[in-house]
């Protein structure tokens, strides 16, 4: 019989035949009476339920076999990721690493993964092979893991495919540094996995930041301190970390290669990339604004507000078209009333 | 040849001032409006110009107000409300035809009032309405983490934004008017010779001699 199914049945009446619990045998046993008929018709009803299900599931796929699919292949996802959390989302579950003497957590959020763009996957579609079991081994084996194996193909609607970020990754400080903290550094070393999710569309930009800027402060904390002096040449240095993610200026302006992290000596230091009529990195801050959210704001606001964020932009164009306009016919208006005062003057002169 | 001390040497000092600090505005607040440019300052340093020159005329705005309120040049402040709308018409009329026609000056500048309606209306606005809304978005701008979110429905930081700059553009139209205005005089340096001496000079002789003495307006 498929495991799988089994498992779905199993699932069903609340018993996991992949990881039989002794508990859960003795209060199936107990609220029986403990007695050889009960046992028996208890046997018997789940021989009706464990062979039953496949049938009514063939019946189910049978009429709509997509939906029928996507069903079996949720709740199989679902039911191995609660057989992995029943450790994983013990908040205290570590160990010591017996090598770096580091305690490593292995808890895993559990609201945290569901929110997840991974909420939906099964475990084990990223830590394959020898996690279906446990004891884990020691380290993953090689393919597991590999955020590139999975997503490889699904740049078709990215501005910027996963195969742009491995290559943009692999210029980066963090993949070329001889730092030893840089040793094994990864995808995950940024990104959680377990709790990664990008920015929702009219999310506020504060937020979206702030997320972001968690992800490099998690290991860079030490800059943000009152005492470092990293930033102390940056103008109104708090209000541009709370409205500008780190990766606008340390990485290169020219692109949106938001993974190629460059050295901080190599970071953007010139005002005018933002501060300008053509602000580079400004468009990158909001490139992840998309029309619709314009579109919901109003054809009011995005006029007003059309790239009113940055002092030194040219905030209105048409206001400054306007004023322009008004100071050069003064200007003419003015040359004009000086020629015509010269001309009475030389005419008056002379007669 | 007529004399008037008009204008007290503290009143010239911080005319001359405000003036330098004006310019430096100018440049300084195009740099960073219209950054980007290679003719133009340098970002960082037209940051800081700008504050710096910002802070001086916020002093000396003050100063002038403090200082005005309490000495004689305030009566030349006073409006003159009975005949304004005949003044105006007349100073109006004056700047687009009768100059034209060199007919004498309609206003006669004395000790009790050196300004022509049109002068006196001018300077008002811009030095009770116009420096005061731009000093204050220009120190918004400077505190602007410690404004609320939004003014009036919008954000408050585009609201200071626009404030600033419309005010900026309606000063430096001021200042295109002030500049040829004060060449209107006896001749056309007089009104600026008597910003740098303090003495208002103008030839007495009438253009006609039943009139009286012709008068050019001071800036």
């Amino acid at each position: 019989m498929n495991p799988a199914r089994n498992r779905v049945a199993a699932s069903a009446i609340g018993i996991r035949l992949d990881h039989p619990d002794p508990t859960d045998r003795d209060r199936l046993a107990s609220s029986t009476g403990g007695t050889r008929c009960g046992r028996l018709l208890l046997a018997v009803w789940l021989c009706v339920i464990v062979l039953g299900t496949p049938a009514a599931h063939a019946e189910a796929a049978a009429a709509d076999p997509g939906r029928a699919g996507e069903e079996v292949e949720h709740s199989e996802a679902a039911s191995d990721r609660h057989g992995c959390l029943r450790c994983h989302a013990m908040p205290t579950l570590a160990y010591r690493n017996p090598e770096s003497g580091e305690i490593v957590d292995l808890s895993i959020d559990r609201e945290g993964l569901a929110h997840s763009v991974h909420g939906e996957l099964a475990c084990i579609d990223c830590h394959r092979r020898s996690y279906r079991r446990y004891p884990h081994p020691d380290r993953p084996a090689p393919g597991d893991l590999d955020c590139i194996g999975c997503h490889e193909d699904d740049d078709q609607n990215l501005s910027r495919g996963w195969v742009d970020i491995d290559a943009e990754f692999k210029r980066s400080v963090h993949a070329v540094s001889d730092s030893p903290k840089a040793v094994g550094f990864s995808c995950h070393s940024c990104h959680d996995p377990h709790r990664f999710r990008p920015a929702a569309v009219g999310e506020p930009i504060a937020q979206i930041v702030r997320n972001h800027n968690e992800v490099c402060l998690s290991c860079h904390g030490k800059l943000i301190a009152p005492t470092n002096t990293s930033h102390d040449w940056l103008p109104n240095r708090d209000a541009h970390w709370a409205s500008v993610r780190c990766v606008e200026c340390h990485t290169p302006v020219a692109d949106f290669a938001n993974h190629e992290v460059l050295p901080a000596e190599k970071s953007e230091k010139n005002c005018v990339s933002c501060h300008s009529a053509n602000p580079q990195l400004l468009a990158r801050l909001y490139h992840f604004q998309s029309e619709e959210d314009i579109a919901r704001s109003g054809l009011l606001a995005k006029a007003v507000f059309n790239e009113a964020y940055v002092v030194g932009m040219s905030k209105s164009p048409a206001l400054d078209r306007l004023s322009l306009a008004i100071m050069g016919l003064m200007v003419l208006l003015l040359a004009a009333h000086g020629v015509g005062r010269y001309l009475v003057r030389r005419a008056n002169r002379r007669g | 040849m007529t004399s008037l001390y008009l204008y007290p040497a503290w009143l010239r000092l911080w005319h001359w001032i405000n003036a330098l600090l004006f310019l430096t505005l100018i440049a300084s607040g195009v740099s960073m409006h219209y950054a980007g440019a290679d003719w133009l300052m340098p970002f960082a340093t037209a940051r800081v110009v700008h504050n710096t020159a910002g802070i001086l005329l916020t002093i000396g705005w003050i100063g002038f107000v403090v200082v005005n309120a309490r000495s004689q040049n305030a009566r030349h402040y006073r409006v003159r409300f009975r005949t304004l709308i005949g003044d105006l018409i007349a100073q109006t009329r004056y700047y687009m035809i009768g100059i034209f026609r060199l007919e004498p000056h309609p206003f006669h500048v004395t000790e009790a009032m050196k300004f022509n309606t049109l002068q006196q209306l001018s300077y008002l606005g811009v030095m009770y309405g116009l420096m005061p809304i731009l000093i204050l978005s220009g120190w918004a701008f400077l505190y602007s983490i410690y404004l609320p979110e939004t003014l009036f429905g919008l954000g408050s930081v585009w609201v200071v934004a626009m404030t600033h700059v419309v005010v900026s553009y309606l000063l430096a139209l001021f200042l295109l008017v002030h500049m040829y205005i004060i060449t209107t005089g006896d001749t056309v340096f007089s009104n600026l010779r008597a910003m740098i001496t303090g003495w208002h000079r103008e030839t007495d002789a009438p253009r006609t001699e039943t009139t009286a003495p012709a008068r050019r307006e001071t800036p």
